[in-house]
């Protein structure tokens, strides 16, 4: 019995040790993510990053493998956010065909809505009590993850912190979104959508996507702005309010 | 495919660049794009190649931020006991700049084509007449 056991560890102390793993586990729990996600009829509570986020976190944890470990596999996924983030001149390209004459509140409402981002989480972790080690990575956390994450860097904010903040603002969101839209008694379609866009990033457009095809087309448009703009203003301003 | 990812490896490589030489402030990726918007807008047309790349990463932008995210297990320590007001500081954050834009576009906007009457919105979390429901989703997950 002792000797395929062994044989096992051997074969788990090999693989666990080549990138293999990590890509597998974290290619599997998207997957699983995903899966859930349209079985669900694509509620937007039951959010595929989230999931995998969970699932892989459970899973290094469980097997008590490092961080570091698990990283040094994944990083071939990794890397490819900076290509992705050059991806996204596509989507902006198409909107601003589509922009006419709506080029100007879309700017004040990128512009105001990502003042009031940054000042009601940063305000309001202050008024908490939060930890500054925490509370550095809300700057970004309504600009799309993979540019919030170089704007982190640059601002020696937690990336990592930002990513999950940017990823719980986005569920919050698009769960939450149609309510304030609705109280506020907008009802454009490409109003809401690039309300969604600029608030809740890639996880609000997502959503509205899946409710009207030009409030999609608008949030990616919004996301994608507010991406740019932040990466210009964030470390700007947080250079000045320190 | 593969042209496309060339290019935006191309621009890539011309963000880091620029970042690396003439606004270290910026990541070099938005440079990036930034290059790769204003060279479309010069040439007004995304080719196939590109188009079809930009839709696969748009579509799964979600699983390239997971193995950055899973680093949370290393601030579970710090997290624990601030969980709660880190919660109500993203959701007052969410819903202020929900508020605060949807509020802008519409004072700002005296676009006709807004009025309610030619854009129902009813009911928002139900697809309009005309869309196919069993259509796959085409947006981004993330």
């Amino acid at each position: 019995m002792s000797a395929p056991l062994s044989e096992i560890r051997e074969i788990w102390v090999y693989l666990s040790g080549s990138p293999l793993f990590a890509l597998t586990l974290t290619l599997a729990a998207w997957q699983l993510g995903t899966v859930a996600c349209d079985r669900s009829g694509r509620h937007p509570l039951v959010n595929p990053v989230a999931i995998a986020v969970a699932g892989v976190a459970a899973t290094i944890v469980a097997i008590d493998m490092p961080y570091a470990t698990y990283f040094e596999g994944a990083q071939f996924v990794h890397f490819l956010l900076g290509t992705a983030t050059v991806a996204l001149a596509v989507p902006i390209h198409r909107g601003l065909d589509a922009l006419r004459g709506r080029l100007l509140p879309l700017l004040a409402a990128l512009l105001g809505g990502g003042a009031v981002s940054i000042a009601v989480a940063v305000g309001g972790a202050r008024l908490l009590g939060l930890d500054p080690a925490l509370a550095d990575g809300l700057w970004a956390k309504s600009v799309t993850a993979p540019i919030a994450m170089g704007v982190a860097e640059r601002m020696g904010a937690s990336p990592t912190l930002t990513a999950v903040y940017a990823v719980v603002t986005g569920v919050l969101g698009a769960a939450l979104g149609r309510f304030v839209l609705d109280a506020v008694g907008c009802r454009a379609w490409w109003q809401r959508g690039a309300a969604i866009g600029i608030a809740a990033h890639g996880i609000g457009t997502s959503r509205a996507f899946d409710v009207h095809p030009a409030a999609g087309a608008w949030a990616s448009l919004a996301m994608g702005l507010h991406g740019v703009l932040g990466a210009v203003a964030i470390p700007w301003a947080f250079a000045l309010a320190r | 495919m593969i042209p496309g990812l060339l290019q935006l490896l191309a621009f890539q490589g011309v963000g880091e660049l620029l970042a690396r030489f003439v606004v270290p402030i910026v990541p070099g990726p938005v440079l990036g794009l930034v290059a790769l918007l204003a060279w479309l807008r010069l040439r007004g047309r995304v080719g196939v190649g590109l188009d079809a790349v930009a839709g696969a990463f748009s579509r799964h932008l979600g699983l390239l931020f997971v193995p950055a995210a899973v680093g949370v297990v290393t601030f579970l320590p710090l997290l624990r006991g601030h969980l709660a007001a880190l919660l109500l500081a993203l959701l007052a954050s969410v819903l202020a700049t929900i508020a605060t834009s949807a509020w802008l576009l519409q004072t700002l906007s005296r676009d006709p084509a807004d009025d309610p009457a030619d854009d129902p919105a009813d009911d928002p979390d139900r697809p309009p007449a005309g869309r196919d429901p069993g259509s796959p989703p085409t947006g981004p997950r993330a």
